[in-house]
């Protein structure tokens, strides 16, 4: 179980962290989510000690964070980069040995990886010469070569195409599923909806939401009530809650005294309704919802 | 390949791939071999060169005899070349042009015609000038003599040059001169081993800012801990390269038969060797905090300037200090850490180096180099993570977050 807790931060006059706490359990999925600048990259910088704290700590299994604890994490910074004129294999058998792994080990996994990722045939190839998908792949295995008790993975999702995106969370559903504790943050919710069983959501350096996706949802009051009209432009009377507007596409977060027949009803009156549902929020709601009420609005 | 870690463990074990790391991608690269092949070049270059330039103790001299010439000459011109330690020996033509043609075709060094002019192919050599003079000076004084009709007492006091002692305040033996030649090389070989491989470490690691890998890095290593294999794994290359040079400066030494190798030779290219690690210590780890403050190896330029500037005086500082090595600049710059690699060679290779020198040069740098390291590594671990527009110094000073 890695543990943050209370991480504060400060670079010059900006906030970046204000008092951060949260957790991530082995085997979950955890959307660390938020705007940019929200605070993301500091604390994923900080849990590799790459960021020194002004308060607070990063634990792992109840143990301060240092070398020993790190040797069993991986890390995927925001920027990329491997050595370009580097051998794929090489590079990725140095970053497993540098991880502690020892040599025959370390080129076992390094290929293993490739080969996992069908890449299998690249590995006498200098990093530079791949298609940037390619590249990426790579990326992913350098942080997960020596099969971390903890992947940090910094906007993993960015740059991708959906098959990208598809394949990227169908592999950390099967990292997670050997135990591994997955940490990934991204500030394109719709994106990485289905991914992630848990989520933490930061906005100005501070944790707004945090707790399993389903949980969340539950506990919502609130209901996404989405309806698509073919005919005249309409507004429900509940016009202030509107998240989204596309066509004749509506969508509303609705609190649950709403009374769903008086809706479409007024709906039907306005043309003929193609769609209506009415879900629990998304997490784009969840969202919105937490960052406006921790910014006070 | 450098062999495995073994028991290795945490720091020392990650210092020592990182270093591995270094050694395996470098030796592979062409660059490795041109530069080695080019050193190589030089150096014996630098020690062959100057004997082609007539430096040689006792290379053998023709002279040309074109016209009438008395028969005695070329046993006197030997004679003569003998004096001044000089081989010289004579070749007669029958007429000017077949002369000259030699003399253009270097067959003869000179050409003289009736035993009253001289004529060379470019510059004249002088001492060589001079032994023909009093060749001839002698011959006519022995014709004058016989016409004279002189005895051979008298004879004698008008031929027999006179005996003068000769001795030198500060005598140089050709050892002393071999051992000063030996620190100029040295000199060099540590100049240029230093730029080259301090720019090494220089260009890896903006190379790691400027892809972007050294993020990845640093989720496994401390900066100190990068900085340290990064400096230690390019100096073994360095190292290595100067087995390679050392190796062929000492077989052309051995080949070139101007120059006496000294015995203390071998003593002189271990400590050239020595100063060598201690030099690109010093030099490396400013290089390399350097590096961590700019983003592109556009920007490297300006970083470089400085630092080549102070090894530029070192070396001249060093050329000055082998004419006087016991000079008060000499002592003073083989004791200042940026200078004192290439001035103490000079003087240790001219040799009579008080060994509280020697022990105290040392200890300055050691103690120098401890305290770089440490200020080295916090600027590198402040600059190296911020990307973009170079790092002001103090930035990276007061950033240094691990």
């Amino acid at each position: 179980m890695l543990e943050i807790v209370d991480l504060t931060k400060r670079f010059g006059e900006v906030v970046a962290l204000d008092g951060a706490s949260f957790t991530v359990a082995p085997g979950r999925i955890v959307g660390f989510l938020g705007p940019n600048g929200a605070g993301k990259t500091t604390t994923m910088r900080a849990i590799f000690g790459l960021v020194r704290p002004d308060r607070g700590s990063v634990r792992w299994k109840g143990e301060p964070v240092g070398p020993t604890q790190r040797a069993r994490f991986g890390y995927m910074p925001e920027e990329r980069g491997l050595y370009p004129k580097m051998k794929v294999g090489e590079q990725l058998t140095y970053l497993a040995e540098l991880s502690g792994l020892a040599d025959p080990a370390a080129n076992q996994a390094a290929a293993g990886w490739l080969d996992r990722l069908g890449l299998a045939d690249r590995a006498g190839a200098h990093l530079q010469e791949l298609s940037h998908g390619n590249q990426q792949r790579v990326q992913l295995a350098a942080a997960l070569v020596h099969d971390p008790e903890l992947a940090v993975l910094d906007e993993p999702f960015s740059g991708l195409d959906p098959l990208g995106v598809h394949s990227l969370a169908e592999l950390l559903t099967q990292t997670a599923a050997m135990g591994t504790a997955v940490l990934f943050s991204s500030h394109q919710l719709d994106l990485v909806e289905d991914v992630c069983q848990d989520v933490v959501i930061i906005d100005h350096g501070r944790i707004v939401l945090a707790g399993a996706v389903e949980d969340l949802k539950a506990a919502s009051s609130n209901r996404s009530l989405e309806i698509t009209v073919d005919g005249e432009p309409w507004v429900p009377s509940l016009a202030d809650a509107i998240t989204d507007k596309q066509d004749g596409r509506i969508r509303v977060l609705v609190g649950p005294s709403v009374d769903l027949d008086e809706v479409l009803a007024g709906a039907r009156r306005a043309g003929e309704v193609t769609s209506f549902r009415f879900e629990p929020p998304s997490l784009t709601d969840l969202f919105l919802e937490a960052v406006s009420e921790g910014r006070g609005a | 390949m450098i062999g495995g870690t073994g028991r290795m463990s945490g720091g020392t074990r990650r210092i020592w791939l990182v270093a591995r790391r270094e050694w395996n991608q470098r030796v592979r690269t062409t660059a490795f071999r041109v530069s080695t092949i080019l050193s190589v070049a030089v150096v014996v270059a630098l020690i062959m060169v100057p004997e082609m330039y007539g430096g040689g103790a006792n290379p053998i001299r023709t002279i040309g005899l074109v016209g009438a010439s008395s028969p005695q000459l070329p046993e006197v011109l030997t004679a003569a070349g003998d004096r001044l330690e000089l081989t010289v020996k004579t070749r007669e033509f029958g007429d000017g042009d077949a002369a000259r043609i030699a003399l253009r075709d270097d067959e003869v060094t000179v050409i003289l015609i009736d035993q009253r002019e001289l004529v060379w192919k470019a510059e004249a050599d002088e001492q060589l000038g001079t032994t023909i003079t009093s060749a001839i000076g002698f011959l006519e004084r022995q014709a004058a003599i016989d016409e004279l009709g002189l005895t051979a007492a008298e004879a004698d006091r008008l031929l027999q040059p006179p005996e003068l002692a000769s001795s030198s305040l500060d005598p140089a033996t050709e050892e002393e001169t071999a051992r000063a030649d030996l620190g100029r090389v040295g000199v060099v070989l540590l100049f240029l081993m230093i730029a080259f491989y301090g720019g090494f470490v220089l260009v890896g690691v903006v190379e790691e800012k400027s892809s972007r890998v050294v993020e990845v890095l640093l989720s496994r290593v401390r900066p100190a801990e990068l900085l340290a294999g990064k400096v230690l794994g390019i100096g073994l290359v360095g190292l290595a390269q100067f087995a390679i040079v050392v190796g062929a400066a000492l077989a052309a030494l051995s080949v070139s038969d101007n120059t006496v190798i000294p015995e203390t030779a071998s003593g002189t290219l271990g400590w050239v060797v020595f100063w060598f690690v201690l030099g690109f210590a010093f030099y490396s780890v400013l290089y390399a905090a350097a590096g961590a403050l700019v983003s592109r190896q556009e920007e490297t330029q300006s970083l470089v300037f400085p630092m080549t500037a102070v090894q530029l005086v070192a070396y001249v500082l060093a050329f000055a200090a082998s004419e006087s090595p016991g000079s008060a600049a000499a002592v003073l710059g083989s004791l200042f850490p940026p200078t004192a690699p290439m001035v103490m060679i000079v003087r240790i290779a001219h040799g009579g180096v008080p060994l509280w020198q020697i022990a105290a040069a040392v200890a300055i740098m050691g103690v120098t180099v401890a305290v770089l390291v440490r200020l080295a590594a916090r600027i590198y671990a402040g600059g190296v993570l911020r990307f973009g527009a170079r790092v002001p110094l103090r930035e990276a000073w007061r950033g240094a977050e691990v």
